[in-house]
């Protein structure tokens, strides 16, 4: 299996505080990797580090043969074909739904073929014309989703993407999710805090404590 | 009351020119505004580049600067004798008879000066705007693969059109009620048509006609603010509010955000300064008699318009805040701040004269008298000193007042002991942001003034129209002094509302 993504030997620090010490991790391509860890041990920030949102202090990021980070490169957030889905309403609120999704393809001449293809996928085609505002938690999730996968994006990174869903609903959406990467050939790297997210989802699972991850 | 042969002749010949020119002008200073308030206020909210703290309150210093002042320093500046073609002349060892520049007093020139006057009412907007959107949201656009340039046109620009609307309709608002930049390029607008009908042809029935047409665009654009002012807060939708962290900007992209932030400013701000200074040194006497005369008039009656301006402002505000009573009051009250100075000035006089009518009989007569210029400083002036006021109080829980009044205090002893303390900052603030608004008043306070009774404004009018320019300089300094107070105010509001 080739290995997708190479995260070596980043630090990072916010002020006098290491959050991220000397952290190695590799993704091998199509899989899905989970990363747990308590609350402020800098999962969020690796996500961050990773799509170029931070810049760490050292170390190097390499995805599909290609440099995103090292001593003399950094390659900006909007071209490293990274999505990332957050647990907070990331939603464009003056767009509705189909706008939402084919926001990061308008230039696409089939962006109207893509999204309605996506948005059939993951069950939300009924709320095309719905604003933000309209949305439930999980139908959010769901657009906000598909506005990640429609980019076709090289690695699909979510931070605690499922929090605040009801169990129900979070049941019915892996195995979707999981259909969706694998159809897509998506590599993706969730940070998550529930065992059970792990367990249906996941190839691999990480621990990040004292700015180390430690594979469980 | 029927029309008069009057406003005939003037529907005939010269509405249709009034109309045109102010639509003209709405729309070039509208456009102008927009690309110089929201393309400096985005660079100093998203990117770090040199200058930038500094930028971030000297784009609002214009708003010190009247456009009728901006207008007389542009006309002199430009002129065939002026700085601006005698230092060309000598750059560039041309003729003394080359002319370098058009003749400003145009509709274009008219358009610039109100411009690079009023577009720190946009810039101001966009700015919090542009701050409240969530660094979520940003980076959610450029995780979609927009790049900055993208982003702020796809997504900031849509999110904040609220906003930009809100602060475009106070400078239509502001363009449409201006008289003395208009009077000075001798552009015929509503404004001199309602000051030529009253003081040339002794119409005032007519000027109230002109006024009332021009009245209700004016409404128009209030009611526009005030829907895409509550509109705003849709931007919000975001669950937690980090402020995006701004880029570094290099090389040339570091020179460009400079120049655009530094021209409006300069050309706003900085050169007018300049030239008055230079205007002033010029002068025998600095400070003449008529000059210390018009700035005590100038500070005594902005002090006590000012004065009772927050003390009404107080009243209504605990009389709503303790009694129940609706805020429909307060809007009612506010809406005086966007009727033009000189469609006040005929409606007071109106008013007062049908008064007089009946104080006859007494042997007393308020036409004329100072009481006319109090009343309209209060009516202009109450919704700025209302906006801070209100606000204070609203930051004052109710529970306070509940505690108060079961430990026995009276209402007045409410006011006077809980509520006035805890509001000394917002009075102070009302106070002297109402002051920079009365100091450079004009149409209202040229007709209203009783008899010899100048202010600064009135004298850099007076001089100005006699092409007394230089004399005029010095005044002219003191009013973007006073100006400056407010800034500073300003400044600080918008940076509490970052945090």
């Amino acid at each position: 299996m080739k290995e997708f993504l190479k995260v070596k030997k980043i630090d990072l620090s916010y002020d006098k505080n290491r959050i991220l010490r000397g952290l190695n991790l590799v993704v091998d391509e199509g899989h899905f990797v989970a990363i747990t860890g308590a609350s402020g041990s800098g999962k969020t920030s690796l996500l961050r580090v990773i799509c170029g949102l931070e810049s760490p202090k050292s170390g190097e990021i390499i995805l599909d043969n290609s440099t995103l980070f090292n001593k003399d490169i950094s390659i900006p957030t909007e071209k490293r074909n990274i999505g990332l889905v957050i647990q907070e309403k990331v939603l464009f609120p003056h767009l509705n739904t189909k706008e939402n999704i084919e926001f990061g393809i308008s230039s696409n001449k089939n962006k109207n073929l893509l999204s309605s293809e996506i948005m059939k996928r993951l069950n939300i085609q009924s709320l095309a014309n719905k604003y933000p505002h309209e949305l439930s938690g999980g139908e959010s999730q769901r657009v906000a989703l598909g506005r990640s996968i429609v980019m076709k994006p090289k690695l699909l990174m979510m931070d605690e993407p499922f929090t605040g869903l009801d169990k129900k609903l979070k049941v019915k959406i892996y195995p979707e999710i999981q259909s969706i990467l694998n159809d897509s050939k998506i590599t993706a790297l969730m940070v998550t805090h529930d065992l059970n997210e792990v367990k249906a989802l996941a190839d691999k699972c990480f621990n990040l404590e004292s700015g180390k991850l430690t594979e469980l | 009351m029927g029309f008069s042969e009057n406003f005939y002749h003037l529907y005939e010949n010269l509405l249709f020119k009034y109309s045109l020119n102010s639509i003209y002008l709405v729309l070039g200073v509208s456009f102008l505004v927009t690309i110089l308030g929201v393309s400096t206020a985005w660079l100093v909210t998203f990117f770090n580049f040199y200058g930038k703290k500094f930028f971030q309150w000297a784009l609002i210093l214009p708003l010190a600067v009247p456009p009728y002042l901006l207008a007389y320093v542009f006309t002199e500046f430009f002129d065939y004798s002026g700085t601006a073609n005698n230092i060309l002349r000598s750059l560039l060892n041309a003729e003394s008879n080359v002319i370098f520049f058009p003749n400003i007093r145009t509709i274009f020139g008219a358009i610039t000066v109100f411009s690079f006057t009023l577009y720190p009412y946009v810039y101001m907007v966009s700015r919090v705007a542009l701050m409240n959107i969530p660094a979520s949201v940003i980076e959610a656009s450029l995780l979609l693969g927009k790049n900055s340039i993208s982003t702020f046109f796809n997504l900031s620009i849509p999110l904040i059109r609220p906003a930009i609307v809100a602060g475009l309709a106070l400078v239509a608002m502001e363009t449409l009620a201006d008289f003395g930049a208009v009077q000075h390029f001798a552009i015929p607008t509503f404004t001199t048509g309602i000051f030529r009908t009253w003081t040339g042809l002794y119409d005032l029935t007519t000027a109230l006609q002109l006024s009332t047409m021009l009245l209700l665009v004016i409404f128009i654009f209030l009611t526009l603010e005030r829907q895409s002012r509550s509109k705003i807060r849709y931007v919000n939708s975001s669950t937690t509010h980090n402020s995006y962290k701004p880029i570094q900007l290099t090389n040339f992209k570091n020179v460009a955000a400079f120049f655009i932030c530094f021209i409006p400013v300069f050309i706003g701000f900085f050169l007018p300064v300049f030239e008055l200074i230079h205007w002033s040194s010029q002068v025998d006497t600095l400070i003449s008699s008529k000059t210390v005369t018009a700035a005590s008039n100038t500070l005594i009656i902005s002090l006590s318009a000012a004065m009772l301006t927050c003390l009404v402002a107080l009243l209504i505000n605990f009389i709503i805040r303790s009694f129940g009573i609706t805020q429909l009051l307060n809007d009612l009250l506010s809406i005086g701040y966007a009727v033009p100075g000189l469609i006040l000035a005929v409606g007071i006089t109106k008013m007062f004269t049908s008064i007089d009518g009946w104080l006859i009989n007494f042997d007393i007569f308020i036409t004329g008298s100072i009481l006319g210029l109090i009343l309209a400083y209060i009516v202009k002036s109450y919704a700025i000193s209302n906006n801070v006021i209100n606000s204070a109080f609203t930051s004052i829980p109710l529970a306070l007042d509940e505690s108060a009044h079961t430990l026995g205090a009276s209402k007045i002893k409410l006011l006077k002991n809980i509520h006035f303390p805890l509001l000394k900052t917002g009075l102070l603030t009302a106070f002297l942001l109402v002051i920079a608004e009365l100091i450079k008043e004009l149409p209202a306070t040229l007709i209203l003034r009783p008899f010899n009774f100048d202010t600064l404004s009135v004298s850099v009018y007076l001089l100005a129209s006699e092409e007394r320019m230089f004399e005029a300089a010095f005044p002219s300094l003191v009013i973007i002094a006073f100006g400056l107070i407010p800034i500073y105010f300003l400044d600080k509001i918008i940076l509490s509302n970052n945090k």
